[in-house]
């Protein structure tokens, strides 16, 4: 798993005012969000970000309204320009560029769905689908065939030569996704792509993105609010509170592990069973001395597990990968995995 | 002996006030109170006239009386006159060409080519039948009653200024939805050409050109229609989606491609309510800028004030309505039809 990473942001900062350079200072030397705005009169936006995205990995960015989340993604293709700190993709540094250079990363590398949609409402839903190629100046012939081909792909034949507005916001969304499908780049920027539907539908377009990323592998960098949606998509999690990093990493070892009473809040109504996935807390090796009741794939989600021990706590199961033993788990443990963090860290302060 | 003589005595300027005695005209209440005697009473308080110009001349002759300030302006203005008309003169002179050209061809073209040609354009642009018959009922009424080449006279000056109103107006509109500053710099002049009354422009364009030139009306009906299209256009860009412009950067639009494709098509339904706004004050102006010899419906009417011909009068305004009707109709329904493909 050491894929390249794509995008590195390092010590990044965004502060909001007429003079952002003095409050910069005064943020370096520890000053916090609150007394910023109240005594220089500036907004802190984020406050040395450091954070890899690796390559054709789906990073999450979470946070809730207020944190920064939106204001970092738009660092990433520079619609936002950052106080300090430094943005590499590609291991380019794209505060450097030219704005034709910025142009043609934009054009090339990068495409963009967002939470308004934010499609050209005088233009048919094909014509929307190829924006980013009609940008480059290929004409409609040209990216038609492709057009059509990913408009499909998301569900929407047939609709080619309707209006946005005749469509409904699932199917609008859809478009969004499309016309960053068209456009061929390698990174994928989604700002609450999903946050506008309603949750049916939210779940269903999650699907269909986990199931594009199976055969794209394109480094998607996804912003949201919710935490389920985060837990769904992420391969790599990372909490914003205040414009600052709060936790990042594997999503599962987040959840076992919360760094921070802000994250233990926020997970403590999940349903950890339906989140946690057997193999982060499996014991891992070859161990076959045990009474397996059964083989279980270390993708499965605990709920499956508990299903299928049918409650029984006695039991254990053997974990494979693509057919091998990868390591065994016990119910036990399933059990004390299911136990909110919160309620854990409390008991054994009570030992 | 008049209310202010003590302020300039003690200011010490007795000695410049009584140099300007000799040359000043006297004012006719003055000359009236001399035959009188002269009442030198010193007045009560209550009596104290505001210290106005007039007042404070009474007082000190050297002081400027308001009638200069008005005289003043006036030779300001023909001292310039020249060298302004030099300018102006060629840089306008276009305009006159294309309303006597189009004053020509309206009038020269056969009625049976005219007519067509104009319910032939109302259907391009509304895509309605019923539009199109009422267009022509209209029309076909006007020409009865023998004001159909009044009638067309004044269309083709509203064509004219119209167009060039558009022609002139988006640009300006587009400049000014990209610069506050630009915003801030204009909005004023706007703002007193919208609410100048429309005769007191048409007095230095009297004095720049000649009433002979059509040019003349053509400059003032721009100057009055010019502004909602400009306003509307800076509105209308400005309101555009931001949404639909932060994806318009996302996806690598240079600034050329995000005006043209993105915020000129989102502003059309504001841009069009300009133009709209704009034919229908071009009307009105046209038919004011008859008293300076403008052709057209606005020339019965001037009739009918002038001569009291109650009938012509009557008759010309309710083709000036029917005009407005039809204009109003016409833009309208071109606004729908672009409206109807683009909402939201």
């Amino acid at each position: 798993m050491t894929k390249d990473i794509k995008i590195s942001i390092r010590n990044l900062f965004k502060i909001f005012g007429p003079d952002p350079d003095v409050a910069l200072e005064y943020v370096r030397r520890g000053m916090n969000k609150a007394d910023l705005l109240e005594q220089q009169n500036h907004v802190l936006g984020l406050r040395d970000i450091n954070v890899d995205m690796r390559d054709g990995e789906i990073t999450v960015i979470m946070g809730l309204s207020g944190s920064g989340k939106s204001t970092l993604i738009r660092h990433l293709n520079r619609l936002i320009e950052p106080t300090a700190g430094e943005i590499r993709i590609d291991d380019e540094d794209v505060l450097s560029y030219s704005e034709e250079q910025l142009r043609k990363l934009r054009r090339e590398r990068m495409s963009m769905v967002f939470q308004k949609f934010a499609l050209l409402p005088h233009k048919t839903v094909l014509e929307n689908a190829g924006m980013a190629k009609a940008i480059r100046g290929y004409t409609t012939s040209d990216f038609e065939a492709d057009a059509r081909k990913w408009l499909a792909r998301v569900g929407l034949e047939g609709n080619e030569n309707q209006y946005p507005h005749q469509l409904s916001g699932g199917m609008q969304q859809r478009v969004g996704i499309a016309r960053a499908l068209v456009s061929d780049a390698p990174i994928m920027l989604m700002d609450e792509a999903f946050s506008a539907l309603d949750p049916l539908i939210r779940s269903d377009m999650q699907d269909l993105l986990l199931e594009l990323q199976e055969e794209l592998h394109k480094t998607i960098v996804f912003i949201t609010h919710d935490l389920d949606e985060a837990l769904k998509l992420a391969d790599h999690l990372v909490i914003l509170k205040d414009g600052e990093v709060v936790q990042q990493g594997d999503p599962q070892d987040i959840l076992l592990n919360p760094g921070d009473p802000y994250i233990v809040d926020f997970i403590s109504d999940i349903n950890r069973a339906r989140v946690l996935r057997v193999r982060s807390v499996m014991q891992p090796g070859t161990d076959s001395g045990e009474d397996f009741a059964g083989d279980i794939s270390e993708r499965d989600n605990l709920e499956t597990v508990l299903e299928r021990s049918g409650g029984d706590t006695d039991l254990a199961f053997r974990v494979v990968r693509d057919g091998r033993q990868v390591g065994s788990l016990h119910m036990k443990d399933l059990t004390k995995a299911l136990v909110p963090t919160a309620a854990a860290t409390e008991s054994r302060q009570r030992v | 002996m008049a209310t202010y003589d003590s302020l300039f005595s003690s200011l010490g300027l007795e000695e410049w006030c009584s140099q300007g005695k000799s040359d000043a005209p006297m004012s006719m209440e003055a000359l009236l109170a001399k035959t009188k005697g002269g009442n030198t009473e010193p007045e009560s308080l209550w009596d104290a006239p505001f210290p106005s110009m007039d007042a404070l001349n009474e007082s000190c002759a050297a002081f400027p009386q308001s009638r200069e300030l008005t005289k003043g302006l006036e030779q300001g203005f023909l001292a310039i006159k020249d060298s302004l008309s030099l300018i102006l003169d060629p840089l306008t002179q276009p305009l006159s060409w294309f309303l006597d050209g189009a004053l020509y061809a309206m009038l020269n073209t056969p009625w049976w080519i005219v007519i067509p040609l104009l319910l032939a354009v109302v259907y391009l642009v509304t895509k309605s039948w019923k539009l199109m018959a009422f267009v022509g009922g209209s029309i076909i009424l006007l020409a009865f009653i023998d004001h159909y080449d009044y009638a067309m006279q004044t269309l083709a000056i509203i064509f004219v200024c119209a167009f060039l109103c558009v022609l002139l107006g988006v640009p300006i509109g587009i400049a000014m939805a990209r610069s506050n500053t630009l915003q801030r710099l204009i909005i004023p002049v706007l703002d007193m050409l919208q609410t100048l009354p429309p005769f007191v422009y048409l007095i230095p364009l009297i004095f720049l050109f000649s009433v002979t030139e059509s040019k003349l009306y053509g400059i003032a009906i721009i100057l009055y229609a010019i502004v909602p299209v400009i306003r509307l256009t800076n509105l209308g860009i400005r309101l555009v989606d931001k949404d639909v412009i932060e994806a318009a950067d996302a996806f690598g639009m240079t600034p050329r491609q995000k005006l043209y494709k993105v915020q000129i098509p989102l502003a059309l339904p504001n841009i069009m309510a300009g133009v709209n706004q704009t034919i229908m004050m071009s009307l009105a102006m046209v038919v004011i800028a008859s008293l300076v010899s403008a052709p057209g419906l606005g020339v019965l009417v001037l009739r009918g004030i002038r001569n009291l011909e109650l009938g012509v009068g009557l008759v010309s305004g309710l083709g000036i309505v029917i005009l407005a009707v039809i204009l109003d109709r016409v833009t309208k329904a071109s606004l729908a039809r672009i409206n109807a493909s683009q909402k939201q």
